[in-house]
């Protein structure tokens, strides 16, 4: 894999959305999760508005295998952490000295619910959006174009290094140095494995600065795009709903909390 | 007026004591094929590095005489207006990739986008660049998923697509296999035989040079040690770098009485086959 | 040292076979080149000489060591293998340091390690640098110092991937003297080249590799003979065998030398 993006090319709906109401979606899917109080809402939120987005865009499966390895983890640490250490509570399950209580996995649960509107919520935009043209319309708004070129380029620079840190771990050993055993021995050999990897990134930095230079990255004249962004009339209206209903809902359940 | 011209310049990087570049002075015309040989250290990056601005924008240093390229004093210059008028394409195909584009297609348009060109021109300058360097198929290809001599060649067509007047290579083959090589040298042919940009070369494939270029530098120690048209100067006895086999081999037969006494030497291998006819 | 791959075959992935068979023995203090296009397993061959990939299929024997009972470090006592980018190991402030990394790791003492190292740099030509730090030394010399690192570990067999990148007609030179030097001491040299005069100059035997296998194996004058073998690893042959080829001269005059001879030769019998 030469890159490190999530994308899966679809040619659907959701992918034509504009990236800006991509985002919107999902900030708003992020800020609802926070707020949205309960046992179920979350879980509805999933089924109802995130699951028929991600059929639209014809990534239901890219969405739930992508979901599920990052969900287990916390899932698993909620109900162990919460369910066994709940001050007081009914236990439901008692084994020897331990015992589930019900308040614990009913907080868990609603808590997994919100995390899987999380994931969920970024994950759709990253399945659906190509990071380029996200970055793109973001600049347009404003965004510096050297802080997009940055996140842009981390996003493929991970596979590189990856493979550069294989190719260093090769030459050490090829030197004689021991890289597996003791905790002590390993130890020794983080020095001459991060050396290089630093030191030579340092040394692409500098040419890749002057690739860069050479290709008029350091221009102030405005910029264009080959990426098109298009945008279907009514986008703007939808974001705008979107937020004003998210809006809504945090004012509504502020003043609940404070009443 | 000279698309380069070169006054006595002299040249040194920041902390070090020995001028990279001394008293050097150096006309290229408009379309001129240039190429420059010489040993490691003798200054060729570093004339590279300035016809792009690079020296001293970028490495700083103290530079004295003056340098003018494509109409722009380098010295007064900024880098990103050099940019548009001077290409400049270096030995590792690697780190000339942006790395913040997904397709081949959008990394030639890299530098049309800092530009400011509109879309529709970008497109169609892109898809001429791609055509030109062999790339139509690979355009929607990541950068990263092409082999080494097909970098080479997407570094070059990014930089050409700006349409620069004067176009710099620093050694673009010598991280290349045979294969790679072949393609950078085919595509070079293909430039050069347009004429429409000034090329500076600089290589050891001599072979290459002898059959191709119209003028051949020779540096040594920062300073230009002989300058003429290739078969002059690359058979030529005091060229700093071992000759091709072919001069070698011509030179020692005229030496033991193989071959007549008289005539240019060989640089490439039709010359020396003709030359041996003859003897 | 005797190195001995037995029908060899490695694959990456399923669909990405590297080696395919392949039988190969060097004898101590041979000087062998492998050669053939990017993708013809040449890397892949040589990190199996040091066991960096251990054989999926067959036996990689360095004298009596079986590859797949040692680890790479280990092995590196009888085999150094120097890589193509010296950045991906120089980590250390001074050259000397650099030099002296791998003979600590093989645990010579203190004067040996100094002897390991001055020898190491006098044979690169680089005695001078010993106190530089090696990322202020041009590519070039890197390189020469990543080679350095390699020879003063004193390994019996030592393995170059493409040592002559970056070189000028000097440092060719003066690693084709390096070569010369470790086979009269003994020990075997084994390097990947592209630079095809480089590995007729200096190199007695020439390995062809073409799609994971060995297509020619021998001496440079017979492989560099077979132009439809060659052509099938898309390599060219050197300068002078080309010239020797073109002109009909008797034998294959693969340096000025034999190729002067090769002309005297057919003058005498015109």
């Amino acid at each position: 894999m030469s890159s490190f993006t999530l994308y899966q090319p679809r040619d659907s709906g959701l992918h034509r959305l504009h990236p800006l109401t991509k985002l919107t979606l999902t900030l708003c899917g992020v800020a609802t999760a926070v707020v949205l109080p309960g046992f179920w809402p979350n879980y509805l939120l999933f089924a109802l508005f995130l699951l028929p987005l991600a059929a639209w865009g014809q990534i239901v499966c890219p969405l739930l295998r992508a979901v599920w390895p990052i969900w287990w983890p916390f899932v698993l640490s909620l109900f162990l952490v919460q369910g066994l250490f709940w001050p007081g509570g009914t236990p439901i399950v008692t084994l020897g000295p331990l015992s589930f209580k019900q308040e614990g996995v009913l907080f868990a649960t609603a808590m997994a619910g919100r995390i899987l509107v999380l994931i969920g919520s970024f994950l759709l935009l990253s399945l659906a959006t190509r990071p380029d043209a996200l970055m793109n319309a973001l600049t347009a708004r404003g965004l510096s174009h050297k802080l997009a070129y940055i996140i842009l380029a981390a996003i493929q620079i991970v596979p590189r290094f990856q493979a550069k840190a294989e190719t260093i771990t090769a030459a050490q050993q090829s030197r004689g140095l021991e890289t597996q055993g003791n905790l002590l021995r390993r130890a020794r050999a983080l020095l001459p494995l991060l050396g290089p990897l630093i030191l030579s990134s340092l040394m692409d930095v500098e040419e890749r600065a002057i690739a860069l230079e050479a290709r008029g990255f350091g221009r102030r004249t405005l910029r264009t795009s080959l990426i098109l962004l298009s945008e279907q009339p009514w986008e703007k209206g939808v974001r705008a709903l979107l937020l004003l209903a998210t809006a809504v809902l945090i004012l509504a359940r502020t003043v609940l909390a404070l009443r | 007026m000279n698309l380069v011209e070169l006054h006595n310049i002299t040249y040194s990087y920041p902390r070090t004591a020995q001028p990279a570049l001394r008293d050097l002075s150096l006309a290229i015309p408009q379309g001129q094929f240039c190429t420059v040989v010489g040993v490691n250290g003798a200054g060729k990056s570093t004339l590279c590095y300035l016809l792009a601005g690079f020296v001293p924008h970028f490495y700083h240093g103290e530079l004295t005489g003056t340098a003018q390229v494509a109409g722009h004093d380098v010295a007064q210059t900024p880098l990103a207006e050099m940019a548009a008028d001077v290409g400049l394409v270096f030995a590792n195909p690697f780190n000339q990739i942006t790395g913040a584009r997904f397709s081949v297609r959008e990394e030639v348009a890299f530098g049309l986008e800092n530009m400011g060109i509109p879309r529709a021109e970008m497109l169609a300058r892109t898809e001429e660049m791609l055509a030109l360097t062999g790339l139509s198929d690979l355009a929607e290809r990541s950068p990263y998923a092409l082999s080494g001599g097909q970098q080479q060649r997407l570094a070059i067509a990014s930089v050409l697509v700006m349409r620069p007047r004067l176009l710099v290579l620093d050694e673009p083959t010598s991280q290349l296999d045979p294969a790679g090589t072949q393609e950078i040298f085919a595509l070079l042919a293909k430039l050069v035989r347009r004429g429409e940009t000034a090329v500076v070369l600089v290589s050891h494939e001599l072979e290459w040079i002898g059959q191709h270029a119209d003028r051949v530098v020779v540096l040594d120690d920062g300073r230009i040690l002989a300058d003429g048209p290739p078969r002059a100067i690359l058979a030529s006895e005091m060229l700093p770098i071992p000759g091709t086999r072919y001069t070698q081999a011509a030179r020692r037969a005229r030496a033991e009485g193989l071959a007549p006494a008289q005539g240019e030497l060989p640089v490439t291998l039709r010359e020396a086959v003709a030359f041996f006819r003859q003897a | 040292m005797q190195l001995s791959l037995q029908d060899i075959h490695f694959a990456y992935a399923p669909d990405a076979v590297a080696l395919r068979g392949i039988t190969l023995r060097i004898a101590p203090g041979e000087q062998v080149a492998i050669i053939g296009a990017n993708g013809a397993g040449k890397t892949t061959l040589i990190k199996q000489m040091n066991g960096l990939l251990k054989p999926q299929q067959g036996q990689v024997l360095v004298g009596d060591w079986d590859t797949r009972r040692y680890t790479v470090a280990q092995m590196a006592r009888r085999v150094g293998l120097v890589f193509q980018n010296p950045d991906d190991q120089l980590f250390k402030q001074t050259v000397a340091d650099e030099v002296a990394f791998g003979p600590r790791n093989l645990g010579f003492d203190a004067a040996h390690t100094a002897r390991a190292v001055t020898a190491a740099l006098e044979a690169v030509g680089l005695p001078d640098v010993a106190n530089a730090h090696p990322y202020d030394l041009p590519s070039s010399q890197r390189k020469l110092v990543a080679l350095a690192t390699i020879l003063a570990m004193e390994t019996p067999v030592v393995i170059m991937d493409e040592p002559t990148i970056g070189q000028d007609g000097r440092g060719v030179q003066r690693l084709g003297e390096i070569v010369a030097s470790l086979s009269e001491n003994g020990r075997t040299v084994i390097a990947i080249s592209h630079d095809i005069d480089f590995c007729a100059d200096h190199f007695t035997r020439i390995v062809v590799m073409a799609q994971g296998k060995i297509i020619a194996d021998g001496t440079a004058e017979i492989v560099f003979s077979q132009a439809e073998i060659l052509a099938q690893a898309s390599v060219t042959a050197p300068q002078i065998a080309r010239l020797g080829a073109a002109l009909g001269l008797p034998g294959v005059p693969l340096h000025v030398e034999s190729f002067i001879a090769a002309l005297r030769a057919k003058k005498g019998e015109t």
